[in-house]
């Protein structure tokens, strides 16, 4: 169990309209240094929206979104783009790729929006692609990459600014079992040394291989909340 | 066509950005083209209208005062000849300066007086707009333009009129001939009285639509009446090639914008189109699985470009109807051609019509694609990974040392060649109108410069008031010595305005005569050299050209008593102040004697002072000196070519934004098309200054290329079009006036494409920062 002092994200009162329809209602919830959390719950049940806020993606409608010590609420959008440089990084269930840059650029890409040089930055990506097993695909593009690779690329990326916490929305959701598989593989190794991790999910087989603790949303709320040992 | 109409009804409510640029592409299209089309038709339309109302003269021919009427009557039998008037009898009076400047339509010279007892008749009815017709001794009706908007009083009746060689007459009325037949008319008895030189008879033709028609005719006339008795033609195209210059200035490059305006709503349109088509691959598939037949998917398309055009269209053609107005009446005013100078409706209509129509054969292109594409492809595109062109260019770039936002705008072009390829030609036009129109106005303010000749002289010294004028205290040479001994004077150079009749035509040209440091008045030669002796003249290539003269011809100048024979030793750029006409020595006008010796009070004087003298305290102590003179500060003055700077700056502004507005829809595309790649960026990072700086940077990159090679375009264009329009003006244009071009001009003209592509840009690409990271991702 972690001291409530270590909190990386601090989720209080959260509450977020779309018009007429209520994503999120009165949301409070802390995410520790550490962990991996999953949220799991039907689809439209806000996991996917209180994802987005503690990204910085989305603002919410009421209530405050803390990560690590930064309150989101008074970043402007310039803020907010620093904050997810250096703090956050996401992985998607579409990988979200940019399908005109090389395997290697994409991933070198973050690190040179931060002003990092083009050749430290590849040397870095190239780096990651190599722990992650795909080095030999650094010069292809993503349309000749498996879906498995895509989404290894994905987190390589993710994983090149050092962020505090990296967020996944179901990041094996458009995965073969295989490859889901393996990029579970690759998540329990992450925070196995230290990497802090959100992922959100429908699958409890990934929730119990990859979590340490499981938040289940219904209707815009939390409805339980329980830790895991973990199955892997 | 219900399902149709309302497919492409809702595909205008969700396409509200294209649409609009749809309908302002249209809008500036139409506007430039009806105003470039009612210029051409204008050039023609109002004079032959008024032509055939006033049954205007083909062919005006002065035969021999001896000629018998049984003679004349002869030769109206001539093939062609559709009609006739005459034979009326025509006396040449003297007008001296005390009555020249009192009297409306009269000025100091000769005047050529006919006798007819009715304005109307078969040919040249005359339009007689005030007062009564000369039927009585004594009585003369003046030839002037009806100016509806002139003050009261200002063309009075019952003035008196008195010839030093003719009598005294009272004006009772004012007419105008378009044909030109005469300065004044007079009774036919009362013009005996006069000693007619000349009889002239009146020609309508049946036909007279060229020029050789026309002069086959008057050499049939000629043969018949025998070259003894036949003085002077005049041919009317002689006079719509005059009325036509004015308007006719403004066509060539009207037309020039009208193609370029017209060239770039088509690329624009076809890129709308096509943007259109790809990013609604998704839309086009759902239809076609819906039921729709590919032929009613072309049909949305159509509907969906055709409702802004239409509608862009019909405001167009309005604005450019209301815009054509003042140029049309700045360029035909004076030509009595009474109120009716408008765009015509069939021009509207016509370019109305076009442009929509242009309009729709672009969209059929891109549309046409939309027919073929098969529903299951066109609803898989966008859910799975591309493979996209410009791939190797991105590559490349991507390890440029170059910030990373910089970079990848350089490479966005190369993913859709086809679009940037007409965004790259629209900012073409755009540069190479600008290049042009920057040209045109330079070449047209060097010419003003060249006129206005304000280096030259900087006070003109005329005697003042007209006939109830101070008495000159100081006679012509004192007046000149007193120039010449005041500090700060240069040179010193005396004029006398004359006019004389140029032998072998019935049109009396202006003189004048110069003296002193004439050589220094800075007149722009376009060939041969300024006078040097009494028996020389020079003057402006419009004037040399009315008489059929050039460079080395000799031509004689006749005046109440005498003929002197002269050569012309230059061809200038332009003439003035005053009417254009011809320059000669002093000397000259002692030769022709009468009514050009030199008298006190009318001569003008033109001083150049040293640098750092003040023109306005120089003329005023002039004044001081001598009350009867007016002491004039030569001041530059753009009026007379404010016209086409104007209409230049407006429609290369209208060209701008509409290339602009190309620009803006090509960012407007490609942002909706890469709408999931900027939520990834962003999502990584991306603040949205570096949005904007990548966007920026797609279309900076495409305006800087574009102006580079737009501008050798512009130069071409403007070396094409400006001679046509010195040649409309009845100008030669000298190399000098054409070479306007300098390094700062051409950078600037160079950074003009990369203006205009930022200025497209800014907008969509600061919406483009604004793009919510959670949407752009969900709408995957």
């Amino acid at each position: 169990m972690t001291d409530a002092s270590d909190a990386v994200v601090r989720l209080s009162g959260l509450r977020k309209d779309y018009g007429d329809t209520l994503a999120l209602d009165d949301v409070s919830l802390e995410i520790h240094r550490g962990e991996a959390l999953a949220i799991m719950g039907p689809s439209g049940s806000g996991k996917s929206t209180m994802l987005n806020m503690i990204a910085g993606l989305d603002r919410p409608t009421a209530g405050t979104v803390v990560v690590d010590g930064e309150d989101l609420g008074r970043l402007n959008e310039t803020g907010l783009a620093l904050f997810r440089r250096h703090t956050i990084s996401m992985i998607f269930q579409f990988f979200n790729l940019l399908d005109d840059l090389t395997t290697l650029d994409n991933v070198a890409l973050a690190a040179q929006l931060v002003g990092t040089r083009a050749s430290q930055a590849r040397r870095r990506a190239l780096e990651l692609l190599d722990e992650l097993g795909i080095a030999d695909r650094r010069d292809l593009y993503p349309a000749a990459l498996s879906g498995g690779e895509r989404q290894r690329a994905a987190v390589a990326r993710a994983l090149m600014n050092r962020p505090a916490l990296l967020l996944a929305d179901e990041p094996t959701g458009a995965l073969d079992s295989r490859a889901g598989e393996q990029v579970m593989d690759l998540l329990i190794d992450l925070n196995q040394i230290g990497q802090t991790l959100v992922i959100v999910t429908h699958d409890p087989a990934l929730a119990t291989r990859c979590a340490t603790r499981v938040v289940e949303f219904s209707d815009g709320r939390v409805v339980r909340e329980h830790e895991l040992e973990r199955t892997a | 066509m219900s399902a149709v109409w309302r497919a492409a009804r809702a595909a205008v409510r969700r396409r509200r950005l294209q649409t609009a640029v749809i309908g302002l592409v249209a809008l500036f299209a139409t506007a430039a083209l009806v105003v470039a089309v009612a210029l051409l038709d204008a050039a023609h339309a109002p004079f032959e209208r008024a032509f055939a109302a006033q049954r205007g003269a083909h062919l005006t021919i002065a035969f021999d005062a001896e000629a018998s009427d049984e003679d004349l009557a002869a030769i109206t039998e001539v093939e062609h000849v559709a009609a006739f008037s005459g034979p009326f009898d025509q006396a040449v009076l003297d007008v001296d300066a005390e009555h020249g400047d009192l009297v409306p339509g009269v000025a100091p010279g000769p005047l050529t007086v006919v006798g007819r007892d009715d304005p109307g008749g078969p040919v040249d009815r005359v339009d007689l707009w005030k007062g009564a017709w000369a039927d009585e001794p004594g009585e003369i009706v003046l030839n002037t333009v009806p100016d509806p908007e002139a003050p009261e009083g200002l063309f009075p009746l019952g003035l008196e009129l008195r010839f030093p060689t003719g009598g005294v007459f009272t004006v009772v009325g004012y007419a105008h001939s378009l044909t030109g037949t005469a300065d004044a008319w007079v009774s036919a008895d009362q013009v005996a009285e006069l000693h007619p030189t000349a009889r002239q008879m009146l020609y309508r033709l049946d036909d007279a639509e060229t020029d050789g028609r026309v002069e086959a005719a008057a050499t049939a006339i000629g043969r018949a009446a025998g070259t003894d008795s036949l003085l002077a033609v005049q041919s009317y195209l002689t006079l719509k090639e005059a009325v036509a210059s004015g308007p006719g200035v403004y066509v060539p490059f009207l037309v020039a914008f009208g193609v370029l305006g017209i060239a770039m709503a088509v690329l624009i349109v076809a890129n709308v189109v096509s943007g259109a088509v790809v990013s609604g691959f998704r839309h086009i598939g759902i239809l076609k699985t819906l039921g729709f037949t590919p032929r009613q998917v072309v049909w949305v398309y159509l509907t969906m470009v055709g409702i802004p055009t239409m509608i862009g269209s019909a405001l167009g053609a309005g604005l450019g109807a209301v815009a054509a107005r003042p140029l049309l009446q700045d360029a035909f005013s004076g030509f009595g051609f009474g109120d009716d100078i408008a765009a015509r409706p069939w021009t509207v209509v016509t370019v109305m019509i076009a442009v929509p129509l242009v309009v729709a054969v672009s969209a059929l292109v891109p549309a046409a694609r939309a027919h073929r594409l098969p529903a299951a492809e066109a609803i898989r595109a966008g859910s799975s990974p591309r493979r996209l062109r410009g791939q190797g260019v991105q590559r490349r770039l991507a390890g440029a040392p170059l910030p990373r936002s910089v970079s990848l705008g350089l490479g966005l072009p190369a993913v859709r060649p086809g679009r940037t390829a007409m965004t790259m030609a629209s900012i073409v036009l755009a540069v190479t109108t600008v290049t042009f129109a920057t040209g045109l106005v330079a070449t047209v303010s060097a010419y003003q410069a060249a006129s206005d000749r304000t280096d030259a002289y900087q006070v003109a010294v005329y005697a003042s008031g007209t006939g109830d004028s101070i008495e000159p205290e100081l006679d012509d040479a004192a007046m000149e010595a007193m120039l010449r001994s005041m500090d700060g004077v240069e040179y010193v150079t005396a004029g006398l305005a004359g006019s004389v009749t140029v032998a072998g035509h019935s049109e009396n040209a202006d003189v004048v005569f110069l003296r002193g440091d004439s050589a220094t008045l800075g007149y722009t030669l376009v060939e041969g050299r300024w006078i040097a002796g009494p028996g020389e003249v020079a003057a402006p290539s419009a004037v040399l050209d009315d008489y059929g003269l050039e460079v080395g011809d000799r031509v004689v100048f006749a005046s109440a008593a005498e003929r002197v024979e002269f050569t012309v030793v230059g061809e200038l750029l332009a003439g003035g102040p005053g009417p254009e006409g011809f320059f000669a020595d002093w000397r000259a006008a002692e030769m022709l004697a009468g009514g050009y010796s030199n008298r006190d009070g009318e001569a003008q004087y033109f001083v150049r002072l040293d640098e750092g003298t003040d023109g306005e305290a120089f003329a005023a102590s002039i004044e001081a000196a001598d009350p009867s003179r007016d002491a004039v500060v030569n001041t530059a003055d753009a009026s007379g070519v404010l016209g086409i700077i104007s209409a230049a700056v407006s429609l290369t502004v209208m060209l701008g934004a509409v290339a602009a507005l190309g620009v803006f829809n090509t960012v407007v595309l490609n942002t909706h098309e890469r709408r999931r790649d900027l939520g990834t960026l962003k999502s990584i990072g991306m603040t949205p200054r570096q949005v904007v700086a990548m966007t920026v940077t797609s279309m900076a990159a495409l305006g800087v290329v574009s102006g580079v090679v737009a501008i050798p375009l512009g130069m071409l264009t403007h070396r094409l079009v400006v001679p046509l329009v010195a040649e409309a003006a009845r100008i030669e244009v000298p190399k000098a006036l054409l070479d306007v071009w300098n390094p700062l001009v051409l950078t600037a003209l160079a950074l003009a494409g990369a203006a205009l592509a930022v200025l497209g840009a800014l907008i969509p690409a600061r919406a483009a920062a604004r793009i919510s990271i959670a949407e752009a991702l969900r709408s995957e």
